[in-house]
């Protein structure tokens, strides 16, 4: 009963339907089979129909004179009727002109009677908006006008067919990228909270109460533990890691083809801009406080940091100055001066409103990175477990060391350049006022001072990955423990006098340009021994392949490739070529990307199971890093040698040659779309570990306290660790596989104690 | 193989030389190791005898450490030492102990050459100016004869663009100033360029060793046009 | 959550008190607040002034960013003032083997303060040193009127001219100074061991010596106000022999950070009555910034000299706790040696 109801059903629907399709004049089976049909009559050749007065490509809503006519056939002068005819057009619309014609339709049209007489009419036809072809088809009969039956045997028609081009699809509307950048991130941050919710829900469905939710969200702001801390940083880092990638796939779009007009480059200098104080400030330092605040205090056997309130403020800093930061990007008003900020443009009225907001907000995270600076420098140097000399500690703890001790020596002087750059767009002082005698060099030398131990500070906790790594995948001790340490320490001394390599075309005198090179290049020797040393360290180990120890043998490969291209600015007949081109957006990527990116993501997959006691999955992870590996390298080496013929960086496009000038050859245009492609494959290699990381949270395997067999006391706390990660008044003693005695302070220990002088008020102790 | 000028390509092909001696050895190290110590499946044996909250043996050999930060300073002192002479070229002092000379009398010609370092030499160089502003460059000739030295303006593309014509043979010192500014005018073809300071003047050396006509570039962000601001420069027999 | 060692069931507010009994908290809305009210500050402040125009709708705001900064460090004390001293963990290893923690990081703090003042100062030597200064610029005759000349007018030149001009300056040091020692003196009272001094009088001693620093940092402020804005009048002392005459503000005499033709009396031709003009920004920003940084810190002293006399009037400075007020102690003569250096570079020279 019901199978006969929907088959009635489909039937009425379809008669209901059916009448309303038009049919061309053309029928069913083809033209000239059929023909007009209200004639029926026969075909002819001799009869020529034609259609003229339309254009080649029709303008939107124009009215064009139509002539259709046919010469040929029987019919003629003196006949009683001489021809008629059908014309049809797929869009547009007719209106007629005389009364000659009439029309059958929006856009169909025929003869009337007093039109019989004729064997040329005149129509109107207005083309439509939608730049689409027009198909013209023209029906003539040509009529022999005897009289008898329906008048018509004896006639002759034909067919006829025009098509006028359109001018393509309307152009679609401008479209707003910071529009299309915030919609972006709302839509991950949302899909991510649910993720994050389902996670949490499927761990724990119980828990999953609003009475719950108060406490847990206070616990999260206000936590000063170290491990919460860290993650928080984390999860910052990693959301601002993928909203700096979000900017930079739409440079490469920009730039995937020379003159292209995706973004104005009034957007595009903003892009590139956040995108670099993103990757650095937002993504990169709290990615490496994330590990510091997580690990560094576990792997010195230490409860928690020595000021846990002021490590909270620290992290607080952080998101509020990412609002500052971003302030004026969504209104097209953000910073636009490039990360580093050059004077005077930086304090003129032409460089954008939000460039006020972008120094407040890193005044903020210079303040943040400070306190962090103090935080860590204390602790190490304060709360090391007994046992744990100087030269006993974890090499990533040295590497915190090194980096935050550059940090705080060199980031003050950051801020006082951001601060007289605040100033003066709030106040209006003079510190970069050039027709008062500021000097932007000033600015110059204020944020080198910074910026390149800055860059070695992010790459220096890298090193300190890496060290653990590879000594826990090959089951050895890392070589030459103690050269590390002085090679690392020698990177954080030798880091703050390279500054002015930066420099170099900017009129420095010829003295310093020698001694700056002769200073560039030495930082390639302790860079040198440590990557030897971490070579030798394979030598003889038994490799044990996690995906921990492929980032870091691709590290290894990228960081080398990175360091050996920096080895050519510092070499100035070079210098002189490639500064500010693609050479170096290449060499900073190679170590940025491929070194404090890479070491990260070696850390993420050797502590992960540690800071959440669960395992990631290691197929995922193999995947994550041929993609990533692979599509990196497409990505970032052609760069090389676009820059050397000459590519311009932070140019909204480019040049190629033409007859009348030499500029980029005609490959940098293909190589610059390929780079593109490669961005995207490269931003979405990455999801892989966004997916992996959610997936091990949901149903992960339970970690062991010690997965990959590390000896640092990390791996003796449970996974995760408690609260407090140690207990206060029975920290762990490190043992010492070496026979000396080697938790003895050394004679500068010595020396240095002695010069401390203790209240002697109080018993030995430490807590 | 650079093909940008015979003082870039010289240097160029010595460090690329050593950057792959360097690779060789230290990927070639990187790759053996990778393959040839590499675990069983599933066996790890604790090589150093690895235990948690033991501090490890200590695993060195200073003659090896000695020997890698020893032979990588003598590369670098090298290579600091094969890049000195260019510095002193790009940056010439004027005068006779200069690359360049002095300034030329009215009349005289740079009869600039490459010599066997790769260098450009000349007999005297012609002064000229560039002025930079937001977002346009201004050539001043100076006082140099028509057929040295001369400005006009090209269309391209619908896109006109100041065009600085200059003789082949050549050898000119520009002046930078700018309006407004940092801005950087980049002669790729000639391998040079130098930053545009307000308030400061610069110098920059144009050697116009050949015949030829590129595009030049600005190659220190300035602001919105910032990758419209170029200009032709045509070196003239 | 997790395993918790033995501790209690006890979770202090993160609002405060705090229990210090059990260590230092774990949960603070302290940071939270503080990071949301510089962020809201910074935001407002921006607006406020956009290359030296003033919109004054956005004070308001501003205020509000100070109240929330305010309101964190009230947060922050309230976890504070319970402390009494028994939880001051100190170092295990070398080489700063049994010394307070806090200490060593009021010491990493300094270092840090040290590279801020010394940036600062860099820019001040920068400027001081390529720029030309006004008086040589005067004498040499390189100038023609009504056209600014770019020179540097240290404030020296203004203040050092007499007695009475450098007198704010000159008892600032001295208050400063001063300062320095009665923070010593409350150190010392309340470090005094029990039992050898009434604890009425130590508490005494100790908030009022600490009243006495706060006291000289807010004279410290003030008379810098006076210095820049207010001026003041000397009236007639015949039997001294002075006369009745204005010592005029910085503001009042043009040196300002805005000022792009400055005037003086000094820098007029004797022989043609031609006044120099001089576009003082730089040397006027230079002045006002590095001052106004070290008002800043003094600013910041007063918040929490504030604290610590609250604090002391409660009477909760007893020996075991006396070392907070050798924390801020440090800071303190720090702000004071800076001062003992921008003084004579600033003030004098």
């Amino acid at each position: 009963m019901s199978r006969r109801l929907v088959i009635f059903s489909i039937l009425a629907l379809a008669m209901v339907v059916a009448p309303t399709v038009t049919s061309l004049p053309s029928g069913i089976s083809g033209v000239k089979d059929t023909g007009c049909n209200c004639h029926g009559t026969d075909t002819s050749d001799s009869v020529i129909a034609s259609i003229s007065g339309l254009p080649e490509s029709y303008n939107a809503s124009v009215t064009y004179a139509v002539t259709v006519s046919f010469t040929g056939g029987p019919g003629s002068e003196g006949n009683a009727n001489i021809g008629g005819f059908n014309l049809w057009a797929s869009d547009g619309s007719f209106a007629t002109v005389d009364s000659s014609t009439q029309l059958t339709g929006p856009s169909e049209a025929t003869h009337t009677v007093e039109g019989n007489d004729q064997s040329s009419w005149i129509i109107e036809w207005t083309a439509p908006d939608s730049g689409k072809d027009v198909d013209f088809v023209l029906h003539t009969n040509s009529v022999n006008g005897n009289e008898g039956d329906s008048g018509s045997s004896g006639d002759m028609w034909n067919k006829a067919e025009a098509t006028v081009l359109g001018f393509g699809p309307p152009p679609p509307p401008p479209v707003d990228p910071f529009k299309v950048l915030a919609t972006l991130i709302l839509v991950s941050s949302v899909l991510l909270s649910i993720v994050v919710l389902y996670v949490f829900y499927r761990n724990n469905p119980d828990g999953f109460e609003w009475e719950k939710f108060a406490p847990w969200i206070t616990e999260w702001l206000t936590s000063t533990d170290h491990k919460k801390i860290g993650t928080l940083y984390f999860v910052q880092g990693l959301f601002f890691l993928g909203v700096g990638g979000i900017m930079a796939m739409m440079i490469r779009v920009q730039l995937s083809s020379p003159g292209n007009d995706f973004i104005s480059q009034d957007y595009y200098n903003q892009f590139f801009t956040l995108h670099g104080t993103t990757m650095i400030f937002l993504a990169a330092m709290p990615l490496i406080a994330g590990f510091a605040n997580w690990i560094v205090p576990l792997q010195i056997g230490a409860p928690d940091l020595a000021f846990p309130r002021l490590n909270a403020l620290s992290f607080w800093l952080q998101p509020v100055s990412a609002l500052l930061i971003f302030t004026g990007v969504f209104s097209g008003a953000g910073a636009d001066t490039g990360w580093t900020g050059y004077a005077p443009y930086v304090v003129t009225e032409t460089a954008h409103a939000g460039v006020s907001m972008w120094a407040a907000g890193q005044l903020m995270l210079v303040a943040s990175s400070t306190l962090t600076g103090i935080n860590f420098l204390t602790t190490i140097a304060v709360m090391r477990a007994p046992g744990m000399g100087w030269f006993q500690m974890p090499l990533f703890t040295w590497s915190i060391l090194v980096a935050n001790l550059m940090l705080f020596l060199s980031i003050p002087a950051f801020g006082v350049g951001l601060i007289q750059v605040y100033l003066d767009r709030t106040i209006g002082t003079g510190f970069y006022d050039v027709s008062a005698g500021g000097d932007p060099l000033l600015w110059s030398h204020l944020f080198w001072y910074f910026g390149h131990p800055e860059v070695y500070v992010v790459v220096v906790p890298a090193f300190g990955v890496i060290s653990e790594v590879v000594a826990t995948s090959a089951r050895r001790s890392i070589f030459g423990y103690k050269s590390m340490v002085y090679a690392m320490a020698g990177i954080g001394i030798v880091a703050f006098i390279v500054y002015g390599h930066h420099m170099f075309t900017s009129g420095m005198s010829p003295t310093l340009r020698f001694v700056t090179m002769l200073t560039t290049m030495l930082v390639a020797v302790p860079t040198g021994i440590k990557v030897f040393n971490w070579l030798k360290t394979m030598h003889g180990g038994s490799l044990v392949y996690r995906t921990h120890t492929l980032w870091t043998l691709g590290f290894l490969v990228t960081f080398t490739l990175g360091g050996i291209s920096g080895m050519f600015f510092p070499s100035m007949g070079m210098d002189v070529h490639l500064h500010e081109t693609y050479f170096v957006v290449a060499h900073f990527h190679y170590v940025l990307v491929g070194g404090t990116v890479f070491g990260f993501f070696a850390a993420i997959y050797y502590w992960y199971p540690k800071m959440t006691g669960r395992m990631l999955d290691e197929r995922l992870g193999v995947l994550h890093f041929l993609t990533g590996f692979i599509s990196y390298n497409a990505l970032f080496w052609p760069m090389h040698r676009l820059g050397v013929v000459g590519m311009i960086r932070r140019t909204h496009t480019y040049y190629i040659t033409t007859d009348d000038f030499q500029a980029l050859p005609e490959w940098a245009a293909d190589w610059n779309m390929m780079i593109s492609i490669s961005a995207f494959l490269f931003f979405a290699s990455n999801l892989i570990l966004v997916a992996n990381m959610i997936k091990s949270l949901v149903r992960g395997e339970k970690a062991p306290a010690d997965p990959w067999g590390g000896w640092s006391f990390e791996w003796m706390t449970s996974s995760p660790p408690p609260t407090p990660s140690f207990d206060p008044h029975d920290i762990p003693t490190l043992k010492n596989a070496n026979e000396h005695v080697a938790n003895e302070p050394g004679k500068i220990g010595k020396w240095f104690q002695r010069l401390m002088v203790a209240d002697d008020t109080v018993e030995e102790g430490s807590h | 193989m650079a093909g940008v000028t015979p003082l870039y390509d010289a240097l160029w092909e010595d460090y690329i030389l050593w950057s792959l001696f360097v690779g060789a050895i230290t990927f070639g190290w990187l790759y053996h190791h990778t393959f040839y110590y590499r675990s069983d499946d599933g066996e790890s044996p604790n090589v150093d005898d690895l235990k948690v909250g033991v501090f490890p043996k200590d695993y060195d050999n200073l003659r090896l450490e000695v020997t890698w930060t020893v032979l990588p300073f003598i590369l670098i002192v090298w290579l600091t030492y094969i890049s000195w002479a260019p510095l002193d070229a790009v940056w010439s002092q004027t005068g006779p102990d200069g690359y360049h000379g002095s300034e030329c009398m009215e009349g005289e010609s740079s009869n600039n050459y490459v010599d066997e370092g790769g260098y450009v030499r000349s007999d005297c160089y012609h002064v000229m100016s560039i002025d930079a502003q937001q977002w346009f460059w201004e050539f001043d000739c100076m006082e140099l004869a028509g057929d040295l030295c001369s400005t006009d303006f090209a269309t391209v593309e619908g896109e006109t663009k100041p065009l600085l014509n200059l003789k082949a043979g050549e050898t000119y010192l520009a002046t930078l100033t700018s309006q407004d500014v940092t801005h950087a005018p980049k002669f790729t073809n000639f391998g040079m360029m130098e930053d545009v300071i307000p308030g400061v003047e610069t110098n920059l050396w144009l050697p116009a060793t050949e015949e030829i006509s590129f595009l030049m570039l600005c190659a220190e962000f300035c602001g919105d046009n910032h990758a419209y601001m170029t200009a032709q420069v045509t070196v003239n027999g | 959550m997790s395993d918790d060692y033995g501790h209690d069931e006890h979770h202090p507010s993160p609002w405060g008190p705090h229990d210090w009994g059990h260590g230092a908290p774990h949960n603070s809305f302290a940071p939270l607040i503080m990071a949301i009210g510089i962020g809201i500050f910074l935001l407002m402040f921006g607006n406020l002034f956009a290359f030296g125009e003033y919109d004054s709708g956005y004070l308001p705001m501003v205020f509000v960013g100070l109240a929330v900064i305010a309101s964190s460090f009230i947060v922050w004390w309230r976890q504070d003032m319970s402390f009494d001293g028994t939880y001051e963990p100190r170092s295990s290893g070398v080489p700063f083997k049994n010394i307070q923690i806090r200490k060593v990081g009021v010491w990493v703090f300094l270092m840090s303060e040290m590279m801020i003042f010394t940036s600062l100062f860099s820019t001040y030597m920068r400027y001081r040193l390529g720029i030309p200064r006004c008086d040589t610029v005067f004498e040499s005759g390189d100038w023609v009127e009504g056209v600014a000349v770019n020179c540097y007018e240290p404030a020296s030149q203004l203040i050092a001219s007499s007695w009475w001009h450098i007198a704010p300056g000159a008892i600032n040091t001295f208050a400063l100074i001063i300062s320095s020692f009665t923070i010593v003196q409350a150190l010392r009272w309340a470090h005094k061991p029990e039992g050898s001094v009434d604890e009425e009088v130590r508490r005494k001693r100790v908030y009022r010596y600490l009243g006495a620093t706060w006291f000289l940092a807010v004279l410290f402020l003030t008379l810098k106000m006076v210095e820049w804005f207010i001026g003041f009048h000397v009236p007639e002392i015949g039997f001294l022999g002075i006369h009745e005459h204005e010592i005029h503000s910085l503001y009042s005499e043009g040196y300002l950070i805005s000022n792009d033709h400055y005037q003086s009396h000094n820098y007029v031709d004797e022989a043609t009555g031609a006044h120099m003009v001089a576009n003082i920004k730089v040397s006027a920003t230079m002045f006002y910034v590095t001052t106004g940084t070290h008002g800043a810190h003094v600013l910041g002293g007063i918040i929490g000299l504030t604290y610590l006399t609250y604090k002391a009037w409660t009477g909760a400075y007893k020996p075991q706790s006396a070392v907070s007020i050798e924390y801020f102690g440090l800071y303190w003569h720090f702000v004071d040696l800076v001062w003992v250096l921008v003084f004579p570079f600033f003030y004098l020279y």
